[in-house]
């Protein structure tokens, strides 16, 4: 998968436009909104999920799938408190992840030719071109061991 | 995305600046989404009056009021979710202990902001499940902007009517909304065949089963057989979970629901990409996941989510009466059943053995905030896996343990002040 300079091209659709670029923050296990993201501090307070307080905050955040109430939006109110990540990446989405990304508004993309949360590991460097519709994926060498 | 001539005008401004703010929403929503075009409704809208999804092409409370005044009204029928002003309890706040919202000014003053939506036509149901409510249905086929998570599969999969989770002010006072995901036929197929070979039995059951598949499926379409013939509380429990633990916002019941009068005709002719079957065991697993902490001490006891209705508050009533709760019920429910049931004597009932009706919100748009003047709970009992999955996160970083079960085990529980309840 990994070609000489360990680099992996993704091709997407964007939903919000722009460049941002940063380290990846990886969730294989769907988002959850509403009273199961703490929008003031950046992270998902949902019990048990792999990212439990873990903050998001300019980080390329990459997940499966939303799930949950419209309080998905919640992820997207992280931009009132500067907690927001740099970008949004995501499998499959719908009107929740669309509105979030509207309110967060920072570089989003979706329907990518490859699943994200494959491809990309926490720790990689990102390169997100969401008005040119490619992700630019720069492996950590810690996760090609 | 295509705009019609006059969905052009509108954006240009010459139906007013609030109007054009409402197209810039809808054209902004619609191409992030992939939407080809937008879709003029035809069904009903459901919207919490207060602020829209996106800050930035917000209209206030006065802009609102003074379109009402001018005569503007919204274009198709729509009906109010919970308000999301926090703290607003619609009955029964007089007595619920909480501030502000049993604050008599607080609640006259929610109710005035709420005031101009109901003058544009929104009608007060202030309900999670106002389609139990709402007296008017969409008919099959008929295009709406529906909210929350136990109403889109009721609206999808059981009317057979279409809707996004999009309901908002822009979308009723428009009359449109991207036409795309669920509005589209193709869209509505299933492609997974869920088979259930656990038997359902209880409520509780179709609340486990919602979880089950909900977590398995995400964004897919399941078309169920084996699920019985469920009643309108096992329906709404099930809906309820299944677009919380996943975004099931269609399914079909093939020789149940409207767009499924055979299971072929669910998979739209075509063959199910996955097949799965659900378990006994599976059930098992997600009680055993919602009953989060050990503690059997149970200080607070939550039932209505989603909202309950007069069968379930009829139930509740029959099991506390001439009994006494050693410790806080609420027993939540939408403000038209409230009236009902405070006129067939449930209410007094709930009342006379210590517990509480209310009507209008939950534990979760209240923030966790239910126990004065600590705030939190400790150890909450509830009948709901929607809830009891959010109450932990509402109550961070206060640490809140939730028991699970039916709802016998949470009248008990609110009566002995102990959690029995156990896996059956």
């Amino acid at each position: 998968m990994n070609n000489v300079d360990n680099k992996i091209i993704l091709r997407g659709r964007k939903v919000i436009g722009g460049v941002a670029r940063g380290e990846a923050l990886v969730s294989k296990k769907p988002l959850m909104g509403w009273g199961n993201v703490d929008s003031k501090n950046g992270y998902t307070v949902e019990r048990g999920h792999p990212l439990y307080e873990v903050p998001y905050k300019g980080k390329v955040l990459v997940f499966t799938e939303p799930r949950g109430s419209g309080g998905f939006v919640g992820y997207g109110r992280s931009r009132f408190f500067g907690t927001h990540p740099a970008a949004f990446l995501y499998r499959k989405g719908n009107n929740l992840t669309v509105f979030a990304a509207m309110v967060m508004n920072v570089p989003t993309m979706t329907d990518f030719d490859r699943d994200p949360t494959e491809v990309i590991e926490t720790g990689d460097y990102v390169i997100v071109n969401a008005d040119e519709g490619i992700v630019e994926v720069i492996k950590n060498p810690r996760n090609q061991q | 995305m295509f705009l019609t001539d006059e969905e052009k005008r509108i954006l240009d401004g010459e139906k007013g600046e609030i109007a054009q703010r409402c197209m810039q929403f809808l054209v902004a929503y619609g191409e992030a989404a992939g939407a080809e075009r937008l879709v003029d409704l035809d069904g009903t809208v459901d919207m919490h009056p207060g602020p829209s999804w996106v800050p930035e092409y917000d209209v206030k409370p006065q802009e609102v009021a003074e379109l009402a005044r001018k005569g503007e009204r919204f274009k198709v029928p729509t009906f109010s979710d919970k308000a999301t002003a926090p703290s607003f309890v619609m009955d029964g706040w007089e007595h619920c202990g909480v501030l502000p919202s049993s604050d008599p000014e607080f609640h006259r003053k929610c109710l005035e902001n709420l005031k101009p939506y109901m003058d544009m036509g929104m009608v007060p149901t202030f309900s999670c499940d106002h389609y139990l409510v709402s007296t008017y249905w969409p008919s099959v086929g008929q295009h709406c902007a529906w909210v929350e998570s136990s109403a889109i599969p009721w609206v999808n999969a059981i009317l057979g009517a279409r809707s996004n989770f999009d309901g908002c002010f822009q979308t009723a006072y428009l009359g449109k909304v991207p036409a795309y995901d669920m509005h589209i036929t193709e869209n509505r197929a299933a492609t997974v065949l869920v088979s259930c070979e656990a038997e359902l039995k209880t409520d509780m059951d179709y609340d486990l089963f919602g979880w089950v598949v909900g977590e398995m499926l995400g964004l897919k379409v399941p078309a169920f057989v084996g699920i019985g013939r469920p009643t309108t509380t096992q329906l709404v429990k099930m809906n309820s979970a299944l677009n919380t633990a996943g975004q099931v916002r269609m399914y079909h019941i093939p020789g149940l629901t409207p767009e499924a009068p055979t299971l072929e005709a669910a998979f739209q002719g075509k063959k199910p990409a996955e097949t799965v079957s659900i378990t006994r065991q599976d059930l098992r697993r997600v009680y055993e996941m919602m009953n989060y902490g050990s503690s059997d001490d149970v200080d607070f006891v939550y039932l209505g989510c989603p909202h309950y209705n007069i069968e379930e508050i009829r139930k509740v009533a029959d099991l506390i009466e001439g009994k006494k709760c050693k410790v806080r019920l609420w027993v939540m429910t939408n403000h038209p059943t409230y009236k009902i049931a405070d006129l067939a004597g449930y209410r007094e009932k709930i009342e006379e053995a210590g517990g509480l009706l209310l009507s209008g919100t939950c534990p979760g748009l209240l923030m966790g905030k239910v126990m004065p003047p600590s705030d939190y709970p400790d150890v909450v009992a509830m009948d709901a896996t929607k809830q009891d999955y959010y109450i932990t996160g509402h109550c961070h970083p206060h640490k809140v343990q939730v028991r699970y079960g039916t709802t016998e085990d949470c009248v008990n529980a609110a009566i002995t002040g102990k959690w029995q309840g156990e896996w059956r």
